[in-house]
């Protein structure tokens, strides 16, 4: 199934894990460069940078290909779109394939223009040929699949994440399958089975070349779980999309069971991330309670904004004293000590340009007919969300 | 990602890439089963300062008339006071290299206490005319240069030299940013310009004398944000040819000192400046020759040779850099 010559695509993962243990200062520099001389690889780009200009490239490229095509079969297909967009497709798929494979280019930048691409005038086919929404949410999440799958292309996934998701919601909201105020329900089981598929493949295979794949599906379950039963996204969906008035002093259906959920799954996700040792888990809990207060204070707004900020702070500040203190001389498990190959003056260097950009040291002037207040601090880029 | 001993590790083991011993330390780091906690946790306390500084400052600007004022610059003296009282307590003393403290809280108390002050002195200008509308701000930046060399902090030293910034009549935000504060007043890319320049000769100084080596990033890219966008405000005014030859050999030295210190930000950042003056410079040159009638035609070319051109420089930077 997958396109690359096998081999190849062993040995770049086995020399992505030597950079690994490199990193984590496990074996030396001399030793990595021997892994990189003595195994053939696919060629790639590390660098981000570099890959989004090989993406530009790619794109360019793209584009001018279909330019070329559209002037020949333009007049031949004439205003059958569906056509000109499957030529399209085709051209995208051949040019993938001759890329992984001739020129042995995986994550190069180039090729995945021409993968997303490819995927897109899929879509874009059957879109226009069933001129249905659902027909084309079952098309981005089937292509996505398989381009995943067959070019270990890990956006791809996201593509048909979105495709399933989209074509449940579609469903249910404009076919009516089921009763639209069960959506959030069947999104919320959706995302579990979503999570169910990720910890059977995480105990499955062996050798996983689809790692950030599978990250991607983690992340993706988790914040839908989460999403899909916050109280203001039910709100405000079900006001905008199913057209309920909700009139002073009531509420939606089930509100005391989405609150809950509002407030628990953050709570759950931070404890279940520290007992399973998570850090995607945990960044994502602690993203959504930041969400879920916004959440509350948007409807609510109990406290006036300088109190909220300031027993905000000063809880937050005690809670962290807390964790630090108990866990400053642990040396397994949960600890305070920086994991190995971390970069350790990465956040201080940004908390620093950070609060350059947030502290405002300009003097107010007195005479102003404003009164601006004193010593103008105005900072807090994170505001009420959290 | 894969961050434990999993079958690719394995397998280098197996084909020899790693030694015994080697694989042996890795088994018994993973044994650890370390999950660190260091940075969220930093990331919180500083998350903490931030909310509480702003729930200060908005706390003062909704009530600056209703509250008494000796009573709030009181309550800041008193926080302030505690806040230095335990971090002098707990400070190692000043030192040459890199000093940190035992518990990173402290780190945060710093911060916490340098901001409070700058608000202190803020709210004391303001009300009271103590020091006058320039000074209060150079005082500010006092504080925060003095609380980031003897605490070795470098949020404090941001805040220093935001503080010199402001004192020159710069305001260090992307919002001033934006409202092309700079580029509206002709007489601050002198002011800005001269001021990096300082920063730069500070920064050799400490070098040749090794003082606080790790804050030496911090002045660079402060600098090259300061020089690069008060010279490209230059290009735009009158004398722009003057500031051709001042950018060229800014981009070269900072090209030149991202190679040295490996900084990857400085490196593609001195592009970026270099990148948006050529351009400036290009349009001018097309538009004294008067070159337009082509320019439809060669821009997909210049645009693909840029791009083209970066990656050749970034791959040649991630190579050769120390």
């Amino acid at each position: 199934m997958i396109v690359f010559d096998k081999k190849l695509l062993h040995n770049t993962f086995l020399f992505t894990e030597a950079k690994r243990l490199n990193d984590q200062g496990f074996i030396s520099k001399e030793q990595l460069h021997e892994i990189k001389q003595q195994l053939p690889m696919l060629t790639s780009h590390e660098n981000l940078l570099v890959r989004i200009g090989f993406f530009i490239l790619g794109c360019l490229l793209f584009s001018s290909l279909i330019g070329v095509i559209s002037l020949f079969i333009i007049g031949l297909a004439g205003s059958h779109f569906a056509v000109i967009t499957f030529f399209y497709t085709l051209l995208g798929i051949l040019a993938s394939e001759f890329l992984a494979r001739r020129q042995r280019q995986y994550g190069y930048g180039l090729d995945d223009a021409f993968i997303l691409g490819f995927q897109g005038f899929f879509c874009a086919t059957i879109g226009v040929a069933f001129e249905s929404p659902l027909a084309t949410f079952i098309a981005a999440a089937f292509i996505g699949l398989v381009a995943c799958i067959r070019y270990v292309h890990t956006l791809s996934l996201l593509l048909s994440l979105i495709g399933i998701t989209g074509s449940i919601c579609y469903a249910i909201l404009k076919l009516k399958i089921v009763a639209s105020s069960f959506l959030p329900f069947i999104l919320l089981l959706l995302a579990i089975s979503f999570y169910c598929i990720f910890t059977k493949i995480t105990k499955t295979y062996k050798f996983n070349y689809y790692t950030k794949s599978i990250l991607l599906l983690q992340g993706f379950s988790l914040l839908l779980g989460y999403f899909s039963m916050n109280y203001l996204v039910v709100r405000e969906l079900s006001e905008s999309l199913l057209e309920l008035t909700i009139a002073k002093g009531e509420d939606i259906p089930f509100a005391f069971l989405f609150y809950g959920f509002t407030f628990l799954v953050p709570v759950f996700y931070m404890f279940f991330s520290l007992y399973s040792k998570d850090k995607l888990m945990l960044y994502i809990g602690f993203l959504t309670f930041g969400f879920s207060i916004f959440t509350f204070r948007f409807y609510y707004s109990v406290l006036p904004i300088e109190a909220a900020l300031l027993s905000g702070g000063a809880l937050l500040f005690v809670v962290a004293y807390f964790a630090i203190r108990k866990l400053r001389d642990k040396e397994t498990g949960i600890t305070l000590k920086p994991a190995k190959g971390t970069k350790t003056d990465l956040l201080t260097n940004l908390e620093a340009f950070v609060i350059a950009t947030q502290v405002d040291l300009k003097p107010m002037e007195s005479q102003s007919k404003m009164p601006f207040g004193g010593g103008g601090f105005s900072g807090g880029g994170a505001g009420e969300s959290f | 990602m894969a961050t434990k001993f999993n079958s690719f590790t394995d397998e280098l083991f197996n084909k020899e890439f790693i030694t015994d011993y080697q694989a042996e330390s890795i088994k018994k780091y993973d044994a650890l089963n370390f999950f660190s906690l260091h940075y969220e946790l930093r990331f919180l306390l500083y998350l903490a300062v931030l909310l509480f500084t702003s729930g200060i400052g908005a706390l003062i600007y909704k009530n600056i008339d209703s509250i008494g004022h000796v009573a709030v610059l009181c309550l800041l003296l008193l926080l302030i006071g505690i806040g230095f009282y335990f971090s002098f307590k707990k400070a190692k003393g000043f030192s040459k290299d890199e000093v940190l403290f035992d518990n990173p809280v402290f780190d945060y108390i710093v911060l916490l206490c340098t901001i409070l002050t700058c608000v202190f002195i803020g709210y004391l200008q303001y009300q009271y005319q103590v020091f006058g509308y320039v000074l209060s701000s150079l005082l500010c930046s006092l504080v925060g240069f003095f609380c980031a060399y003897y605490f070795d902090n470098k949020s404090a030293l941001s805040i220093g030299i935001a503080g010199l910034a402001t004192f020159i009549g710069i305001s260090i935000s992307p919002k001033a940013l934006f409202e092309n504060e700079i580029f509206n007043n002709p007489s601050l890319i002198y002011y800005g310009i001269a001021m990096g320049g300082l920063m730069l000769l500070w920064t050799e100084y400490s070098e040749r004398i090794s003082l606080k080596k790790h804050f030496h990033l911090m002045f660079l890219t402060f600098a090259l944000h300061l020089i690069g966008i008060c010279t490209i405000a230059a290009l735009l005014n009158i004398y722009w040819y003057i500031f051709i030859f001042l950018l060229a050999l800014i981009v070269f030295y900072f090209y030149k000192i991202s190679y040295q210190t490996g900084s990857f930000f400085l490196f593609v950042f001195s592009l970026f400046y270099g990148y948006i003056a050529f351009n400036i410079v290009l349009f001018k040159l097309i538009n004294f020759i008067n070159f337009w009638q082509f320019l439809t035609i060669l821009t997909p070319f210049y645009l693909i040779g840029s791009i083209f051109g970066f990656i050749k420089l970034i791959k040649h930077f991630n190579k050769n850099k120390s």
